[in-house]
C-alpha cells in the first residue's frame, strides 16, 4: 500500500458516517497504525492523532489504537513522548465506553513479561475513563479492578527486606498504583454517604469496592511479610485496605464476627475465609485501625470468632499463612485470664480443628522457628483453659496425637495441674478426685501392650514414670479419697507389670542384635584380612543382608547401646518407685 | 442528650451522681453496674436474652476521658445480647433498658475491662461510664437464611449444648397464626427429630440451646412443615409456626475422637439405614445430618491392615455419594461437588461420584466441565445409557450457548453484556431455588434413574 491509498483511505473515512463503517475498516485502522509504530514513527502517528480534520476517525476508531500504542510505550523507550501524548489525546477524545473495552483487552492480553510496567503505564488512563463514564461506571470499575488484579495476582510476592526494596517484578509499585486508583472512587462513595443520597448504582459501587479489597486481603497480603516498624508499601496498601472498608459503610466487626448476609461477595467461602483471615490478622496483630474497633467486645468473643480464621491459616502449609495463624492464636489468647476458658468451648468445631492443626505443625512442620512458636503457643493456650477444659483437652490430645513427643508434654502438663490442685484452695475434682482416674488411665498404658515399642514411646514413657513418681512422693492429698487412691494404685501397678515385661523382651532383643552385630563385625573383619590375601582371586564377597538399614555398624552398635541404656534407666525409675511404694507402706504401718 | 457535663467532673463527683441517681442492675447487687436514665423508653419493649440489639454508645473514663464512641464511626453497633459476646456491664446494662430508652452506666472494673484494662485505651482497675442509646432489637437468627428466629424466655445454666446424637428432654408448644396445635413432653435424638413430629427448626435450634433454656422459636415453612404442611396438626402448606421450647434436660453424645474406631465402625450402619430411610421418605436435610455424623467419625480414622482401611473408606465413599445426592435434590449444587469431589479423590474411578458432579455442574451451567465428566463416566462403563443422554443435553448446551455468545460478540459492549447475563441468570437461579420450598418436590418429581438409588 502507497502513501496515496492511504491518504485516500483516510479521505473516505473522514467522509464515512460512523454506522457505515465496517468491522475490516477497523482492522485496517488498526493495522495502520500499529505499521506506523513499529516503523518507528510514532511522530508521524501522533500528527495524525492531532491533526483537526482527523477528530471524526478518532471519536469513532481511535480507541482501537489504544493497544498498539500502550504496547510500544511500555516495550520502547524511543517512541515514548509520542506514544505517551498520543494515548492521551485519545483517552480525552474517544468515547468513554469504547476506551474501556479497548484497555480491558490491553490487560487481558497483557505481556506475562511486562505485567507491572504495562499497568503503571494504564493505571492512570483507567482512571480518566472511567472518571468520565457517565452510566454504568460502578460496573465498569468493578470490570477493571477485577481484570487487574487478575493480572497483580500473577506477580511473585516478595519475601525478603531486600527483595521488597529492589521490588523487581513491581508487585509493591502495582499495589500502591491500585490503592491510588481506587481513592476517587472511595471518596465519591463516602461523600455521597455523608449527603444521604444514594443510588442502586452507588451501592454497586460499594460492592465492587468491597470486593477488590476482599480479593487484595488474599491476594497479595496474605503471602506478605507485614511489619509495623517497616512501613514497606505493601504495609501501606494494608492500611489503605483498611481504611477503606469502614469508609464504604462496611464496618469490620461486622465483616469479621457477624457475618454479614446482604452481600454476597461473589468469592467462594474458603476465599472469603482466607480474606477475612487476613483481615483479622491486620486489625489484632499489626493493629491496624484497631482505634476504631470498637472496645466493648469480650475477649472470649474474639477468641471464639477468631477460631475460624486461625484454623483456615494453620491448616495451610505455607510459611506467610502460618506466622500469621500463629501470630493471630497467640494474640487472640493474650487478652484472656489465665485458667478461664470454658470446657464448651472445646466443643466448638473450629477450635478442635485448630487444635489438631497445632498438634500436626508441632510434629511435621520442618521448619524449626514455627514448631517453637507453635509449642509456646501450645502451652499458651493450656493456660487459659479451666481445669475441666484442660481435663477434657489433655484426654483429646493422648487419645488422638499418637505422637510420644506431644504426649509426653501433656504428661508434664497433667504433672503440673496435679501439683498446682495440691496447693491451698486449687483442689478440684478434676486433677485431684475422681476425674484423674481416667485421665491417668490414658497416661499409664502401653497401647500396644508388651509389644510396644519402648524406644518409639520413650519421651511418653519416662514422663509417665516421673508422673508415678511424683504422685507417689506427694500422696497425702490423694489419700484421703480411699477409692481413689486404690484405683489409682492398681493402675500403676498394672502398667509397672507390663512396662517390666515389655522391656526384657525388648532388652533380650536388643542384646541379640548387638550380638549379632559383633559377630558380623568380626566375620567381615576376617573376610576382609582373607580378601586381602587373595584379592585377586575372589572379587565379588557376600555379605549377610543388613538388618538395621544403611546405618554404618558403628551408628548402629551407638544405636542398640543408647537403646539399653533407656531401658536401664527406665528400670531404675521402676524400681525408685517400688521403693517409695514400701516406704511410704512402713510408714504408714 | 449529652452527658459532657456531668463527665466534665472528676471521678469522685461522677460516683457521687450515680450513687445519688442510680439504680443497681446488677442480679447479685454488688454495685458493679449502676445506671441512670437520661430518657424514657418508648413502649416498655425489652430485648431478651440472644436478641440482636443496636445501640448507640459513647465510653468514657472517669476522668471524662472518651476512649470509645459508635457515633464517631458514624454507624451504630450491633451484637446479639446477654451471650457473653461483649463485655458483662452491657449484657447486663441493654437487658435492662427499653426501646428507644437513653441512659448511663457506671460499670466496676470486674463488669468492664478488669485488671488488665485496654492496651493504649484503658488504665488497668479502671470504672468506666458508657452512655447508651438502644435504638431497636429483633429475634437471633440461627441460621443464615433467618428461617429460625430465636428469642430466649428464660436462659439456661453452664455453657454446653446437645449435639447431633444426643438425647433431649423437651416441653413443647407449637402454635400456628395463634392457635396452639401441639403440647406435650417428649424425649428424642437430636438429628432424628422428625421421627416425633418435630420440625426441622426446632431439631436444627438444639444444639444452640443449654440445660433449662427456655425459647420462643420463630419457624419459616422450610423449617417447619413445608410445602406439604401437617394434616395431623391441621397446618395447611408454606406456613409459619412458633414453637415455645424448654429443654429440660439432655445427654450428650460421644465426640468422635471420644469412641473407638470399632465403636465408630458398629455404628455406622444404623446411622446410614437412618440416613437412607430419611432419604426415601424425601426428608433430604434430615438424611444430610445422619450422613454427615458418618463423615465426621471416620473422615480422621484410617484403621489397622488392609481390611479395615478398605472398609471405612467405603463407608466414607458411600456417606459422600449419598450427601451429594441430597444436596442435589435440595439444589445446593457447590456442596454435591464438594462431596463428589471428596469421593473422587479417595477413588478416582467413581462412577456414581462422576455422574453426580456432572449433573451439578450441568445445572450451574458449567456445560462443558459437565460433558467431561459424563464422559469420563463412559470411560469407566461404557454401558451407561443415562451418561450418553446427557452428554447430548451437554452438547446443544454449549451449541446454545455459543450462538448467543457470538451475538453478543458483534455487540461493542460485548463486556457489559456477558456481565448482565451473568447476574441475571444467578438471580434467576436464586429465584427458583427460593420458590422450590424444602419439600416442594417431594412426590411430584419422582426421577428414577440408575443413579439415582442409594448405595
Amino acid at each position: 500500500m502507497n502513501e496515496d491509498q492511504v491518504n485516500d483511505i483516510i479521505q473516505r473515512w473522514r467522509d464515512t458516517q460512523e454506522e457505515d463503517l465496517k468491522l475490516d475498516d477497523y482492522q485496517l485502522f488498526k493495522n495502520l497504525g500499529s505499521a506506523c509504530l513499529t516503523e518507528g514513527d510514532g511522530e508521524q502517528l501522533l500528527q495524525f492523532v492531532q491533526d483537526e480534520k482527523n477528530q471524526g476517525i478518532l471519536k469513532s476508531m481511535g480507541h482501537v489504537l489504544l493497544a498498539p500504542l500502550i504496547n510500544d510505550a511500555v516495550k520502547k523507550k524511543k517512541n515514548l513522548n509520542h506514544c505517551q501524548a498520543a494515548i492521551t489525546h485519545l483517552i480525552k477524545t474517544c468515547r468513554p465506553n469504547h476506551l474501556l473495552n479497548s484497555l480491558l483487552e490491553v490487560i487481558e492480553d497483557i505481556d506475562p513479561g511486562a505485567i507491572s510496567e504495562t499497568i503503571l503505564a494504564l493505571i492512570p488512563h483507567l482512571q480518566t475513563v472511567l472518571l468520565r463514564l457517565d452510566e454504568r461506571k460502578a460496573a465498569g470499575v468493578g470490570l477493571v479492578l477485577s481484570a487487574l488484579q487478575k493480572q497483580v495476582s500473577r506477580l511473585p510476592v516478595p519475601y525478603t527486606q531486600q527483595q521488597v526494596e529492589a521490588d523487581e517484578l513491581g508487585l509493591c509499585r502495582c499495589c500502591t498504583a491500585l490503592a491510588a486508583f481506587m481513592k476517587p472512587f472511595t471518596e465519591e462513595v463516602k461523600r455521597k454517604d455523608r449527603n444521604c443520597v444514594t443510588t442502586a448504582e452507588d451501592e454497586e459501587l460499594k460492592t465492587e469496592i468491597l470486593k477488590f479489597c476482599m480479593r487484595s486481603l488474599r491476594e497479595p497480603l496474605l503471602e506478605a511479610e507485614l511489619n509495623r516498624d517497616r512501613k514497606s508499601p505493601l504495609w501501606l496498601f494494608a492500611v489503605e485496605i483498611m481504611v477503606t472498608l469502614p469508609a464504604i459503610t462496611e464496618p469490620l466487626s461486622g465483616l469479621l464476627f457477624f457475618s454479614s448476609q446482604r452481600k454476597s461477595t461473589m468469592m467462594d467461602s474458603s476465599q472469603t475465609n482466607e480474606s477475612k483471615a487476613c483481615l483479622a490478622y491486620l486489625l489484632f496483630v499489626q493493629l491496624i485501625t484497631i482505634d476504631s474497633f470498637p472496645a466493648v467486645f469480650s475477649p472470649v468473643f474474639v477468641l471464639q470468632c477468631n477460631m475460624e480464621y486461625i484454623n483456615h491459616l494453620l491448616s495451610r502449609k505455607k510459611e506467610s499463612y502460618l506466622l500469621k495463624g500463629l501470630a493471630l492464636f497467640s494474640k487472640s489468647l493474650e487478652n484472656i485470664q489465665d485458667n478461664s476458658l470454658p470446657v464448651s468451648l472445646l466443643e466448638q468445631k473450629s477450635v478442635y480443628s485448630v487444635s489438631q492443626n497445632l498438634r500436626q505443625l508441632l510434629t511435621d512442620c520442618p521448619m524449626q522457628h514455627l514448631r517453637e512458636s507453635g509449642l509456646e503457643i501450645f502451652q499458651l493456650f493450656i493456660n487459659k483453659l479451666d481445669a475441666e477444659a484442660k481435663h477434657k483437652f489433655f484426654r483429646c490430645m493422648l487419645k488422638t496425637s499418637s505422637h510420644a513427643g506431644v504426649e509426653s508434654y501433656i504428661v508434664k502438663n497433667i504433672r503440673n495441674q496435679i501439683e498446682f490442685s495440691m496447693k491451698p484452695g486449687n483442689a478440684n475434682k478434676w486433677f485431684l478426685g475422681t476425674e484423674l482416674l481416667p485421665l491417668l488411665g490414658l497416661v499409664l498404658c502401653l497401647p500396644q501392650g508388651a509389644e510396644t515399642d519402648l524406644l518409639n514411646s520413650m519421651d511418653k514413657i519416662m514422663e509417665s514414670l516421673n508422673l508415678l513418681r511424683y504422685v507417689l512422693i506427694r500422696d497425702k492429698e490423694l489419700r484421703s479419697n480411699a477409692d481413689v487412691w486404690e484405683e489409682l494404685c492398681r493402675i500403676k501397678d498394672e502398667y509397672l507389670k507390663m512396662l517390666r515385661v515389655c522391656i526384657s523382651i525388648s532388652r533380650a532383643y536388643y542384646s541379640s542384635e548387638l550380638k549379632a552385630l559383633k559377630e558380623d563385625q568380626k566375620l567381615k573383619a576376617k573376610e576382609a584380612r582373607d580378601a586381602a590375601r587373595s584379592n585377586r582371586l575372589v572379587k565379588s564377597i557376600t555379605v549377610k543382608h543388613e538388618k538395621v538399614s544403611n546405618m554404618s555398624p558403628e551408628v548402629q552398635n551407638q544405636v542398640l547401646q543408647s537403646a539399653l541404656v533407656t531401658f536401664d534407666l527406665m528400670e531404675s525409675l521402676i524400681v525408685r518407685i517400688e521403693e517409695i511404694t514400701e516406704e511410704k507402706l512402713t510408714k504408714l504401718n | 442528650m449529652t452527658t459532657d457535663q456531668d463527665l466534665s467532673m472528676d471521678g469522685q463527683s461522677a460516683r457521687a451522681v450515680f450513687a445519688a441517681k442510680g439504680t443497681d442492675v446488677t442480679p447479685n447487687k454488688d454495685q458493679g453496674v449502676i445506671k441512670v436514665v437520661k430518657r424514657q423508653g418508648l413502649d416498655g419493649d425489652r430485648p431478651m436474652i440472644g436478641d440482636r440489639v443496636m445501640v448507640h454508645y459513647t465510653g468514657r473514663l472517669l476522668t471524662g476521658k472518651k476512649f470509645d464512641c459508635s457515633r464517631d464511626r458514624k454507624e451504630p453497633f450491633s451484637f446479639n445480647v446477654g451471650k457473653g459476646q461483649v463485655l458483662k456491664a452491657w449484657d447486663i446494662g441493654v437487658l435492662s433498658m427499653q426501646r428507644g430508652e437513653v441512659c448511663t452506666f457506671l460499670c466496676k472494673p470486674e463488669y468492664a475491662y478488669g485488671t488488665a484494662g485496654n492496651p493504649n485505651k484503658i488504665p488497668p482497675c479502671s470504672s468506666v461510664v458508657f452512655e447508651m442509646e438502644l435504638l431497636k432489637f429483633e429475634g437471633e437468627a440461627l441460621t443464615d437464611d433467618g428461617g429460625i428466629i430465636r428469642r430466649i424466655k428464660v436462659k439456661g445454666d453452664g455453657y454446653t449444648n446437645p449435639n447431633d446424637g444426643a438425647t433431649v428432654d423437651v416441653h413443647l408448644q407449637g402454635s400456628c397464626g395463634g392457635r396452639l396445635f401441639d403440647c406435650r413432653d417428649v424425649s428424642f435424638i437430636v438429628g432424628e427429630g422428625e421421627d416425633k413430629s418435630i420440625p426441622l427448626g426446632v431439631d436444627r435450634a438444639l444444639d444452640k440451646m443449654q440445660r433449662g433454656e427456655c425459647c420462643i422459636l420463630y419457624l419459616k415453612p422450610k423449617y417447619g412443615f413445608g410445602s406439604e404442611g401437617k394434616p395431623e396438626y391441621k397446618i395447611g402448606p408454606d406456613k409459619d409456626v412458633v414453637y415455645e421450647v424448654a429443654l429440660k434436660d439432655f445427654q450428650r453424645a460421644k465426640e468422635s475422637w471420644e469412641m473407638d474406631l470399632s465403636e465408630k465402625l458398629d455404628l455406622v450402619g444404623d446411622v446410614k439405614n437412618k440416613g437412607n430411610q430419611y432419604f426415601k421418605a424425601g426428608r433430604y436435610y434430615q438424611a444430610i445430618i445422619q450422613y454427615q455424623r458418618i463423615v465426621s467419625w471416620l473422615e480422621m480414622e484410617c484403621g489397622a491392615g488392609v481390611e479395615q482401611q478398605k472398609r471405612i473408606q467405603d463407608c466414607i465413599v458411600t456417606a459422600h455419594l449419598n450427601l451429594a445426592l441430597c444436596f442435589l435434590r435440595i439444589k445446593e449444587f457447590s456442596q454435591v461437588i464438594d462431596n463428589c469431589n471428596k469421593v473422587i479423590e479417595l477413588d478416582k474411578g467413581n462412577e456414581k461420584a462422576l455422574y453426580r458432579r456432572g449433573e451439578a455442574r450441568l445445572l450451574r451451567n458449567e456445560f462443558s466441565l459437565a460433558m467431561a465428566d459424563f464422559q469420563q463416566v463412559l470411560q469407566v462403563n461404557s454401558s451407561n445409557r443415562a451418561a450418553r443422554a446427557q452428554i447430548s443435553i451437554c452438547q446443544s448446551k454449549i451449541k446454545e450457548h455459543h450462538e448467543q455468545d457470538k451475538k453478543t460478540y458483534a455487540n461493542m459492549f460485548q463486556k457489559f453484556a456477558e456481565r448482565d447475563a451473568k447476574t441475571r441468570r444467578t438471580k434467576r437461579r436464586r429465584d427458583e431455588s427460593e420458590r422450590s420450598g424444602m419439600n416442594g418436590e417431594v412426590g411430584i418429581k419422582r426421577r428414577r434413574r440408575s443413579q439415582d438409588c442409594l448405595p
